[in-house]
């Protein structure tokens, strides 16, 4: 039985037994190698579930939705590894119950989808330890590095360039699972942080802090460069930021629902050279 | 065009160590230099990213961000938590091109009325000798007219 045979039928049973009210999972999207995500509530509908390797949006953010949880049912939900990680990261954050998601996990290597064994965030654990043994490469790792080795006037011009694109949709923040803010900081006007216009000088305002409230919660799941309808390469500047807290902080994002956030954390002895 | 460069520096300090440490240098009489501009704030822990943003957007060449010693605070930990805000923050700025050396950070006690006094005066050198953020000062000329797409 493939994969998402599978999960289909847990689906059903899960439905059809009240042990969930709603399945977040992929469905046929506007062509073939597109998938959209689809909400079930009925066992009926099970049969709308696609899972194969063009599912790859990270479908936690959809948890968060006002009210969803409130009335402490359970809620199933299709994960690939980075979602998992965004379900503990979330859950440490106090921003949803964890005992509340019922996982479905599967990864995507080349064209092959593998089931991942568990339902509770807490079994994928050693799953999660092994990708940050791992040290996983920026999604352009080539571009990556050339932008690391430019002066900072090169660097500066580059993300000029790449900035200047920005019509400030916020596609970047409404994909993104860890955009859960009632209100955003664009959004407040007293005073007001960033500009709103499209000037150059508010997009490197916006896509800086945006960079910043994300510094180790970011799972690179990649939501935001592909919501970015200018294609601005968004997550490299979240692998930075994912670099430098493991680097300076051994700060992995997601390992564990009880994980302290690292900027509200702090140690007596973090290391620095630059202050004077 | 002789005349040297003046650089417009913003401070950002803690009231209860580095302004201390201000009001020391100016009771000591020292001089120094008076390209900075304070601003007093209850902690480092209270020092925004986005300050240092503003200040840029506004036009600052620089920025200095100073406050107690690790283990002085006041409040006992807002400057271990700022410490590792300014670590991260300041990674980020460089990767996205804009020199960590425009953004200085210190530790001043309010018994360090000499150190403040040096640590402005070699703030307001290194910056002099970096000239006018010429890159951002562009893009600060720029929302002056309507955004185009």
């Amino acid at each position: 039985m493939s994969i998402e045979e599978q999960y289909r039928t847990r689906a059903k049973e899960l439905l059809s037994g009240g042990a969930v009210k709603m399945v977040i999972g992929y469905g046929k999207g506007s062509n073939a190698k597109r998938r959209r995500p689809i909400f079930i509530s009925s066992a009926d509908e099970v049969e709308r579930l696609v899972l194969d390797d063009a599912c790859i949006t990270n479908l936690s953010g959809y948890l968060v939705s006002e009210g969803l949880l409130s009335d402490e049912k359970r809620v199933a939900v299709f994960l690939r590894p980075e979602g998992i990680r965004a379900i503990n990261i979330l859950a440490a954050e106090s921003q949803l119950d964890a005992e509340q998601i019922v996982i479905f996990g599967f990864d995507v290597a080349g064209n092959e989808v593998t089931a991942l064994k568990g339902i509770n965030v807490e079994e994928f654990s050693d799953i999660i330890d092994s990708i940050k043994e791992g040290a996983p490469e920026a999604a352009e790792e080539e571009l990556f590095e050339k932008i690391e080795k430019m002066s900072p006037q090169e660097r500066f011009s580059f993300w000029q360039k790449e900035f200047a694109k920005c019509i400030k949709c916020y596609a970047c923040r409404q994909a993104c699972p860890m955009c859960y803010c009632r209100r955003c900081i664009v959004d407040s006007n007293q005073p007001q942080w960033v500009n709103t216009s499209s000037h150059t000088l508010g997009n490197f305002e916006w896509n800086i802090v945006r960079a910043f409230h994300l510094s180790g919660r970011c799972v690179e799941c990649g939501n935001c460069d592909r919501a970015c309808p200018v294609n601005i390469p968004l997550r490299l500047i979240n692998h930075r930021m994912a670099e430098e807290v493991l680097g300076a902080f051994d700060h992995f994002a997601g390992t564990s629902k009880t994980q302290e956030p690292v900027l509200a954390s702090f140690k007596k002895d973090d290391s620095e050279t630059f202050i004077l | 065009m002789s005349e040297t460069f003046e650089p417009e520096i913003i401070a950002f300090v803690c009231t209860y160590c580095t302004y201390a440490g201000a009001d020391l240098a100016g009771t000591s009489r020292l001089k120094y230099a008076p390209n900075v501009r304070i601003i007093r704030l209850p902690c480092t822990g209270r020092i925004s990213p986005m300050f240092i943003l503003k200040a840029l957007q506004k036009g600052a060449d620089g920025v200095l961000i100073s406050g107690c010693h690790p283990g002085d605070c006041h409040f006992t930990h807002g400057n271990y938590h700022a410490r590792r805000r300014w670590m991260v923050f300041r990674a980020l700025l460089d990767f996205i091109g804009i020199p960590p050396e425009r953004i200085k950070y210190s530790w001043i006690s309010a018994a360090e009325g000499v150190k403040f006094a040096e640590f402005i005066n070699s703030v307001t050198e290194d910056i002099r000798k970096l000239g006018p953020f010429e890159q951002y000062t562009h893009l600060i000329e720029q929302t002056q007219a309507p955004a185009s797409l």
